[in-house]
C-alpha cells in the first residue's frame, strides 16, 4: 500500500513535470513571435509598429518604430507625415501652394525677382551647392531646363507608348546652357534666391527627398523616436538601432522583377542611410529601349552603366545625391570616387546582374 | 494488490503522457494554422480595400472611382497583380509575393498589396 502511494506521488509528479514542459514549450514559441513583433525583452513597455501612407514626395512612405501603444505610435507617425508634406510641399517643382514660396516659386520668378523663401529651402540649395562641389559637378541642381524637357518627353511617352520618342539633342544642348549652378543667388542673410537667368530652373530631384528625410528623421528623434526606420520611396533612413541594440536589415531591392529573389542583397545598418537610385523603376519605352529618368549631366542622357547603385552614409540627402552621381558614373570612375570619400559605401548592380562593392561595403553585407 | 496499483501508475503515466503529447501537438498545430494565415491586405489610398487569404484562389478586379482599375490574382499561396490602368505598369511588372510585408505598390492608383500574417520577412524595409 505504502509502495503504491509513492507510485501515485511519482505519477502525479510526473505529471506536474509534463505540463510545466509543455507550458515552457508553449510559452517559448510565444516568446518567439513576440520577439519577432517587438524585438525586445519581455518587460520593455514598448511594442513594434509600422505605418505607411502615401501624399508625400509622390511615393510611398512606411514607418517602423517603437510605442507603447498604438495611439502613441499613431500620433507621432501623424506628426512624422505632417513634417515630410512640409517639406514636400517646399521643394515641390510642379504646383503653387496657397501662403508659401517653394522652389516653384522660385522658378517662376528666375530672371525677374528675388524669391523671399523659408529657410528650410535656403539650406537646401547650400547643402545642394556643396554637393555640386563634391560630386565634381554630377549632383546638379541648376539642370532644370534640361530634366523638364525629359519629364516632359517621358510623361508623354507613358501615357501614349505608340508614339513615345526622345528629345532631340539640339533641344537639350540648347536647355544645357542654362544650367550654371553659381547662377543660383542665394541671400542667406536676408533669406532670398534668385535665378540670375530666365531660362533656367532648380530640380531638386536627386536631393531634396533624401534632405528631407534626414531632417524628419532628426525630428523623430528630438520626439523621442530614438529607435526609427524611415522609408520614402526607398530612401531609408535607420534612425538608431532597433530597440533591441541590434541593426536594421534593409533590403536592396533586386532590379529583375520577374526573379523569385526580391534582393540581391541585405544590409545591416543602425545610424545610417540606405538609398539606391535604379534604372528600373521610372523609365519609359523607345523602340524597345528603356530610358531612365536618371539624367547624366554630361552626356545628356539617361545614363546606361547599371542596373542600380546604392549607397550607405550618414546623411540621407548626401546618400540621394551620391547615389544618383555615382549612377552617372562609368564603374572605374565611381569606384575611385566612393574609396576616396570617408563614411562612404556604396554597391553597384551591373546590367547583367553582376554585384561590386566599395572598399568597406561588405561590412554592411548580412549573410 | 500491490501488483495491480504499480499497474495502474504505469497507465496513468502512460495516459498522462498521452494527453501531454496531444496537448503538444495540438499546440503545434494551431500556432501553425495562425503563421499560415497569410493574407494579402489590399489599401488604396491608405484605406483598406479589402483582405484575400493566399490558400484560396482569386482573381479580383479593383475598380476605382474614376475608372482606373488593378486586377489582383492570388495563385499557389502568391499575390501578383497581372494587369492595370496605370501607365507606368510597374504594378504589373512586380514580381509575386508571399512573405510577410512585401509589397506591391501601384503609384498611379494609390493601391498597395501587402501581405500579412506571412512567413516572416527577414528585412525590415528596402531600398529600391
Amino acid at each position: 500500500m505504502e509502495k503504491s502511494k509513492k507510485f501515485s506521488i511519482f505519477g502525479v509528479i510526473f505529471f506536474i513535470l509534463l505540463i510545466v514542459v509543455v507550458l515552457f514549450n508553449q510559452n517559448q514559441n510565444q516568446n518567439q513571435s513576440q520577439s519577432q513583433s517587438q524585438n525586445q525583452g519581455e518587460l520593455s513597455p514598448y511594442k513594434k509598429y509600422d505605418a505607411s501612407f502615401f501624399d508625400v514626395f509622390d511615393t510611398i512612405t512606411y514607418v517602423i518604430g517603437y510605442s507603447t501603444s498604438k495611439e502613441e505610435f499613431e500620433g507621432q507617425v501623424a506628426l512624422l507625415k505632417e513634417k515630410l508634406e512640409y517639406y514636400h510641399r517646399l521643394y515641390d517643382i510642379y504646383n503653387d501652394y496657397e501662403g508659401i514660396s517653394n522652389i516653384k516659386t522660385i522658378n517662376d520668378n528666375a530672371g525677374i525677382a528675388p524669391v523671399a523663401v523659408s529657410k528650410d529651402i535656403v539650406d537646401l540649395l547650400l547643402y545642394s551647392k556643396k554637393m555640386y562641389e563634391e560630386t565634381k559637378g554630377q549632383m546638379n541642381v541648376a539642370m532644370g531646363s534640361v530634366l523638364k524637357i525629359w519629364h516632359d518627353y517621358r510623361d508623354a511617352g507613358t501615357n501614349n507608348p505608340a508614339n513615345a520618342s526622345l528629345p532631340p539633342m539640339e533641344d537639350l544642348q540648347e536647355a544645357s546652357v542654362y544650367c550654371d549652378i553659381e547662377q543660383i543667388v542665394i541671400n542667406e542673410e536676408e533669406l532670398t534666391v534668385f535665378l540670375q537667368d530666365e531660362n533656367m530652373s532648380i530640380d531638386v530631384g536627386s536631393i531634396g527627398k533624401g534632405y528631407a528625410v534626414q531632417r524628419v528623421g532628426e525630428f523623430a528623434k528630438e520626439i523621442g523616436m530614438e529607435s526609427l526606420l524611415l522609408s520614402v520611396g526607398g530612401n531609408v533612413y535607420a534612425v538608431g538601432s532597433k530597440i533591441d541594440g541590434s541593426d536594421w536589415r534593409v533590403g536592396i531591392q533586386n532590379p529583375d522583377s520577374k526573379s523569385d529573389e526580391a534582393y540581391v542583397r541585405k544590409v545591416d545598418v543602425s545610424d545610417v542611410s540606405v538609398v539606391t537610385s535604379g534604372d528600373y523603376q521610372r523609365y519609359y519605352v523607345v523602340d524597345g529601349e528603356h530610358y531612365c529618368h536618371i539624367i547624366d549631366s554630361d552626356t545628356l542622357m539617361p545614363a546606361d552603366y547599371f542596373a542600380s547603385v546604392s549607397i550607405i552614409c550618414k546623411d540621407s540627402g548626401r546618400a540621394d545625391a551620391l547615389s544618383t552621381s555615382v549612377f552617372n558614373m562609368p564603374f572605374e570612375e565611381g569606384l575611385a570616387f566612393v574609396n576616396g570619400l570617408e563614411d562612404v559605401e556604396a554597391m553597384w548592380i551591373l546590367n547583367d546582374g553582376t554585384v561590386e562593392y566599395s572598399e568597406g561595403f561588405e561590412l554592411y553585407v548580412a549573410d | 494488490m500491490e501488483q495491480k496499483t504499480k499497474k495502474n501508475d504505469i497507465l496513468l503515466i502512460g495516459v498522462i503522457l498521452v494527453l501531454a503529447l496531444a496537448a503538444y501537438v495540438g499546440v503545434s498545430i494551431f500556432q501553425d494554422a495562425t503563421t499560415h494565415n497569410a493574407e494579402a491586405l489590399v489599401l488604396i489610398d491608405g484605406e483598406e480595400y479589402g483582405r484575400f487569404p493566399l490558400d484560396t484562389d482569386v482573381v479580383e478586379r479593383i475598380e476605382l472611382p474614376d475608372g482606373s482599375y488593378n486586377v489582383l490574382v492570388i495563385e499557389e499561396g502568391k499575390a501578383d497583380v497581372t494587369e492595370a490602368s496605370c501607365p507606368d505598369g510597374i504594378c504589373v511588372n512586380h514580381r509575386a509575393v508571399s512573405r510577410q510585408k512585401q509589397s506591391i505598390t501601384c503609384l498611379p492608383n494609390k493601391l498597395v498589396v501587402e501581405i500579412r500574417n506571412g512567413e516572416e520577412s527577414d528585412v525590415d524595409a528596402i531600398t529600391n
